[in-house]
């Protein structure tokens, strides 16, 4: 290991921290809308879209985790809902500060309730999660009626989103938390290694010794812990219990990390591809807004985008699979 | 017994059946109304639309896949529809099923040629399709048709006991079943599921065969389509959300496996069946349509409980592992 790092220090650093494919689409995506649309790169605006970014990158961090153990997790949007409404009908018993802890605490049981049935019972984590989802959503609108209701108004409730610490506002300081955690577990803590391990080929790991239930069930349960400070976060953002809370947030979660080239086999993934897919999908929403498109252009807009995106991760093998289209092969 | 057990192919198929059985005896034992004869008809009426989503869903799902759009190309199919029979009359009704296959085109080539994953390729389909509905609505006004005679006769005036659009719809799925059980493109994509690396080598073109799951995915959604706009009068722009994941719970009930390459159409209608007798009976008893959201999720993850159970008691010496 020593021998094979001694020579070309200087060519090496770059070699360690030149920007791969998902830095390379997240600057040229930036530039693109630095120069096409007005205002975009005010500084106003781009703290803007930090702000929009971090709350979305700290689901999209626990994605990560599950996706690099090869599993996915649809409940997170629906999970945020239930905490939203779990959160305000607390607050009368437990204080505004209590309800949102009482809803992410909602959240990371909900993580360990889908740990538990994919790592103790084998279920395939797509069923398990699909499930979970549709049934947080009804026990959300169920709580409730199906009507939002208001949270008591009050400081403390709404000091997540809109509060700020030495000028820094604090979803971005949760945000930028996050993605460190994330980096420490993934690169450097014992249990990233062993979920890279797992989700790399879960059979090799098991007869390594390594007790891969209770790895996959510890993943579930850390992206749970990330999804609940999401959801505390949007829950103090919109002030009241909202049984339809982030509909698309398990999709947006996952299409961040696939544009961040985090392939969903398993096994692979960093925290900077995260952040890479988060600030592409937020430049996105943003910059749609800005050029006032209507909503029917946004969503066309959005789609090219996570397509496009993800298709430059692999753009040196285009040609050839465009290639493969127009020819037949003889027995097709 | 043995023989039945092999006609219905394994252990696996029985769950839908099974499911369907013991929902009916629950609300016909709680709610005397369920059995009578309007009910059944009832859901016999609503569950077609499901039905086809989800036998289109299988057609994705037994080649390790899954499409999270069907629910928008349904919309965007019906109200496509509707604009083409305003402007063609009943042959626009054709319209539907050719912008399914359309979407699913698009579909099957970003995953079969260029390798998109199938979760973001669905996706942004299902995005960018909501989209283009609004678009051809003007901002999601819904698109009644002129000759809404035609529609409610196609829809409601039973023709051999059933409306003739609930005859077309079984056609499609005897089809389907055909396709799956006896064609070749149907044993095609059964081999690619079951062992892409096999199917390949035995030359089989790879890519174009999930081009094809993605298309029928796809042409199926857009007969539901239809459908909706048969049974609504008009075309929904807005509509289906929801749907996609009630089809693929359906396809998983019945017996679909999500590794790929087991699958049985019947299975599968009678899953989307199963669904729609939950969703209505819990209705009759006065239960809040959100209780049989949690339900239908429960139903869900018992559904892959059975699968680990049937895997546990049959002795698989080895256990594939899908991507998800």
């Amino acid at each position: 290991m020593t021998a094979l790092a001694l020579p070309l220090p200087v060519r090496s650093a770059w070699r360690r921290w030149r920007p791969g494919a998902a830095a390379w689409t997240t600057l040229g995506v930036f530039l693109l809308f630095a120069v096409l649309v007005p205002r975009f790169a005010s500084s106003g605006n781009l703290v803007n879209v930090l702000r929009v970014a971090a709350i979305l990158c700290v689901a999209a961090c626990g994605q990560a985790i599950v996706l690099v153990l090869g599993g996915i997790e649809f409940s997170f949007g629906s999970s945020a809902a239930l905490a939203s409404v779990v959160g305000v009908l607390a607050v009368p018993w437990l204080g505004p500060a209590g309800g949102l802890a009482a809803g992410g605490a909602v959240v990371i049981a909900i993580g360990a309730l889908n740990g538990a049935l994919i790592a103790g019972f084998g279920l395939p984590p797509f069923v398990v999660t699909l499930g979970m989802l549709m049934a947080a959503a009804g026990a959300a609108a169920s709580l409730v009626g199906g009507q939002p209701i208001d949270a008591p108004p009050s400081a403390a409730f709404a000091w997540p989103a809109a509060g700020s610490v030495a000028t820094i506002p604090v979803p971005i300081l949760l945000g930028a938390a996050a993605v460190t955690v994330l980096h420490a577990l993934l690169s450097r803590s014992r249990l990233g290694r062993l979920w890279y391990l797992a989700g790399a080929n879960p059979v090799a790991a098991r007869l390594s010794g390594i007790a891969v239930g209770r790895v996959t069930f510890l993943g579930y349960l850390v992206a749970g812990a990330f999804c609940a400070v999401t959801a505390v976060v949007l829950t103090s953002r919109v002030g009241s219990g909202q049984p339809n809370l982030a509909p698309n947030l398990p999709f947006e979660s996952i299409a961040a990390c696939a544009i961040g080239g985090i392939p969903l086999a398993g096994g692979e993934g960093r925290a900077h591809q995260v952040v890479c897919g988060v600030l592409v999908i937020a430049m996105m929403n943003n910059a749609v807004v800005l050029l006032n498109f209507p909503i029917a252009a946004q969503q066309l807009v959005m789609a090219v985008v996570i397509i496009g995106a993800v298709l430059l991760q692999n753009a040196g093998s285009l040609p050839v699979m465009l290639r493969r289209a127009l020819t037949r092969r003889p027995n097709a | 017994m043995r023989t039945a057990l092999r006609l219905l192919g394994g252990q696996r198929f029985l769950v839908a059946p099974l499911c369907l059985l013991g929902a009916v005896i629950v609300f016909a034992a709680s709610a005397p109304e369920f059995l009578t004869l309007g009910n059944v008809s009832n859901v016999g009426a609503q569950m077609w639309v499901l039905a086809l989503l989800a036998v289109g869903q299988m057609f994705a799902i037994v080649t390790r896949g899954f499409d999270i759009s069907v629910g928008a190309v349904a919309a965007l199919s019906s109200t496509i529809a509707a604009h083409a029979v305003n402007a063609l009359g009943p042959a626009g009704l054709l319209a539907g099923p050719l912008t399914g296959l359309l979407c699913g085109t698009l579909t099957g080539f970003l995953i079969g040629f260029l390798r998109l994953q199938p979760i973001v390729a669905t996706l942004g389909m299902m995005i960018g399709v909501r989209g283009l509905a609004l678009l051809v609505t003007g901002d999601g006004q819904v698109v009644p048709l002129h000759d809404a005679d035609l529609a409610s006769w196609l829809a409601f005036d039973p023709a051999f006991g059933l409306p003739p659009a609930d005859w077309g719809a079984i056609g499609c799925i005897l089809l389907a079943g055909a396709l799956l059980g006896r064609a070749v493109l149907g044993r095609r994509l059964v081999m690619l599921g079951s062992n892409p690396d096999a199917a390949h080598l035995v030359g089989i073109d790879t890519a174009r065969t999930q081009l094809r799951a993605y298309q029928l995915c796809g042409g199926f959604a857009g007969l539901a389509g239809v459908l909706v706009l048969l049974r609504a009068g008009t075309g929904l722009p807005t509509d289906g959300a929801g749907m996609e994941l009630q089809s693929i719970a359906a396809a998983l009930i019945g017996g679909t496996a999500l590794s790929g390459g087991v699958a049985r159409v019947f299975p599968v209608v009678l899953g989307a069946a199963f669904i729609q007798a939950v969703l209505t009976g819990l209705d009759l008893q006065g239960v809040s349509p959100f209780i049989a959201q949690i339900v239908v999720g429960l139903v869900i993850v018992a559904a892959g409980f059975l699968e680990f159970a049937l895997r546990r008691f049959q002795g698989f010496a080895f256990h594939r592992r899908s991507w998800t």
